[in-house]
């Protein structure tokens, strides 16, 4: 039965068979939010994230400049609408902007620094969730017109926006970020003093992450399920294996991302387990992920091939093309580094992309290799 | 392995702080409990690079380790602090202003005895060149966190080269997006994966 149109319905259905393992080649995946303004004239990378009409046509345009280059099955993350809101909000942190703080076309960068007070565990206890914080910090930390663009591009808009990549026959992975307690309150307390209170006061912070995550888990279930709504992130930036201890990642970091996977998942929204830094040490824990439903973004740090080896055909691999390589390499390395991977892995359960997100100063070349390559397996 | 080094390593920062305490009162000479707690920062570096210990963990540890060292600063004098094992300009390159990655550099770095200069971030290629022949300083440890700041630590090695220094400083550059292919692109010497092989890097150059 058509759902949308017949390019849009066939990728859709590739994704959802590599989700399955049952695709019988890999999936060429775009991933780069802030790469489409770097090879579009007339528009600086300011303007691409403060006016979201001419961004996301952008970005579109873009989408359909590779594709004419070499097919793209789908998107992971797709037009950045929003970002200042939605990173404010995960990580309770200043986001410096380009054109704001900083030049027209430099990246987003995150000013962390410690914004939670000592007695802040225990008010988001008391309150049961973060809404004193929000009403303290937010008008320190993003001003309103931001906050509101946010709120209305994932809400009043959000339908229009994902019917625009339906319409140009990209499915889109990444429909928004859901965000752990663990990272929001790295992000709030900055990394420093927030290791140093899993060690200190580890019973406190699970307390204040419970809490935290009960409203988390409202929010998923309140998802309004379309078609087009394919999966969500689990985003996972401090909490990684290479970074935490074995105690605190089994206390604070896998049982709230678990918890989080079977959420999405019993709204019928794919789990994809977007996972920084090295998650070597506990590929294993993913097998407790339920089976073929879920999907591990990773950025080139942790080894796909091991990930094969522990898991086997249990979650789909994407990733996993380093961002550096997008920057200095050439297309043949990029190309080499694609098949020697897939020769390893094999095509089956695999989104082939960018690791983590391609930096907008990727060669274009580099990323149409990426898709390119793909085409032969 | 002695009771300080033991409670460093397993982290327990309130019993070492008391047996340091204990030890002083006991007339145990500073030097030797700082000299303890450097072992226990290199046993602590080795279990890092077992993956026995994670980043975390090294946080902690260097935490401790300041404490300590504040405990015992006025009870040392300038011999008992002893020769460090040399100079590094540390420093997140241009446009760039991620710390965190840093400022474990340089904790380790400092608890491992080398003499930090800590630029902070967004430091220009001409700061660093300017730390590093104000201070005599050989090694220069560049973090960066973005794919775009690449011609920052580019920059920032070529400014060495107009400066007539280049061969006299040693390279190491770090950070998530860092790895081999930036060090062939900007012509620094090395890399670090992680804050361990920065102390490692530092004292093979410098010993």
């Amino acid at each position: 039965m058509m759902m949308y149109n017949e390019t849009y319905d066939q990728r859709y259905q590739k994704v959802q068979e590599a989700i399955a393992f049952k695709n019988k080649y890999v999936v060429s995946t775009y991933m780069g939010q802030s790469v489409p303004p770097t090879y579009t004239d007339g528009i600086t990378l300011a303007e691409y994230m403060e006016d979201h009409d001419r961004g996301l046509q952008c970005f579109l345009d873009f989408m359909d400049r590779l594709n004419s280059e070499a097919p793209i099955d789908c998107i992971n993350f797709a037009y950045p609408g929003g970002h200042q809101g939605a990173l404010t909000l995960a990580w309770l942190s200043k986001i410096n902007m380009p054109g704001k703080e900083l030049p027209e076309d430099a990246v987003w960068q995150v000013d962390e620094r410690k914004r939670l007070e000592d007695g802040d565990y225990d008010l988001i206890i008391e309150a049961g969730g973060l809404g004193p914080i929000y009403d303290r910090l937010l008008p320190q930390l993003i001003d309103q017109e931001s906050l509101n663009r946010f709120f209305k591009f994932y809400g009043e808009d959000f339908d229009a926006v994902m019917m625009k990549y339906v319409e140009a026959g990209y499915p889109v992975l990444n429909s928004g970020i859901v965000c752990p307690p663990f990272e929001t309150l790295c992000g709030g307390r900055s990394v420093n003093v927030f290791f140093m209170d899993c060690y200190k006061q580890i019973g406190k912070v699970k307390e204040t992450q419970d809490v935290m995550m009960s409203g988390l888990l409202e929010q998923i279930k309140a998802i309004d399920k379309k078609d087009y709504l394919i999966g969500r992130w689990i985003g996972h930036w401090r909490g990684a294996s290479n970074m935490i201890n074995q105690k605190i990642w089994d206390t604070l970091v896998w049982p709230y991302s678990k918890k989080l996977a079977f959420a999405l998942l019993d709204q019928g929204v794919t789990p994809i387990m977007h996972l920084d830094s090295s998650w070597d040490r506990d590929l294993e824990r993913f097998k407790e992920l339920p089976y073929q439903k879920c999907i591990l973004n990773t950025d080139g740090m942790t080894d796909l091939r091991k990930a094969r080896k522990v898991l086997g055909d249990h979650v789909a691999l994407m990733g996993d093309v380093p961002s550096q390589m997008l920057t200095v390499s050439s297309p043949a390395e990029i190309k080499d580094y694609v098949r020697r991977l897939l020769d390893d892995i094999g095509p089956q359960g695999v989104f082939i992309t960018a690791g983590c997100d391609a930096p907008s100063c990727s060669k274009y070349e580099n990323l149409v290799a990426i898709h390119e390559v793909a085409q032969e397996f | 392995m002695g009771k300080i080094v033991e409670l460093l390593v397993a982290l327990e920062d309130e019993q070492l702080i008391e047996a340091v305490k204990e030890d002083l009162k006991a007339g145990v000479a500073p030097a030797k409990i700082l000299a303890d707690c450097q072992a226990g920062m290199v046993a602590i570096g080795e279990e890092f690079s077992q993956e026995r210990m994670f980043v975390s963990d090294l946080m902690m540890a260097s935490a401790i380790f300041k404490d300590v060292s504040e405990l015992l600063l006025p009870y040392l004098s300038a011999a008992d602090a002893g020769e460090g094992l040399g100079k590094v300009v540390v420093g997140t390159v241009r446009d760039d202003i991620h710390d965190i990655g840093k400022d474990i550099v340089v904790n380790m770095l400092q608890a491992a005895n080398f003499e930090v200069i800590d630029l902070g971030v967004d430091v220009p290629p001409a700061d660093f060149v300017k730390a590093l022949q104000e201070n005599n300083a050989n090694v220069l440890a560049l973090s960066c966190l973005l794919a775009s700041c690449y011609t920052s630590i580019l920059d920032t090695v070529e400014a060495l080269k107009a400066a007539g220094i280049r061969d006299q400083v040693n390279v190491i550059i770090g950070g998530g997006p860092v790895d081999e292919h930036v060090v062939a692109y900007s012509g620094a010497d090395a890399f670090g994966a992680d804050a361990q092989a920065a102390v490692n890097y530092c004292k093979e150059v410098l010993a």
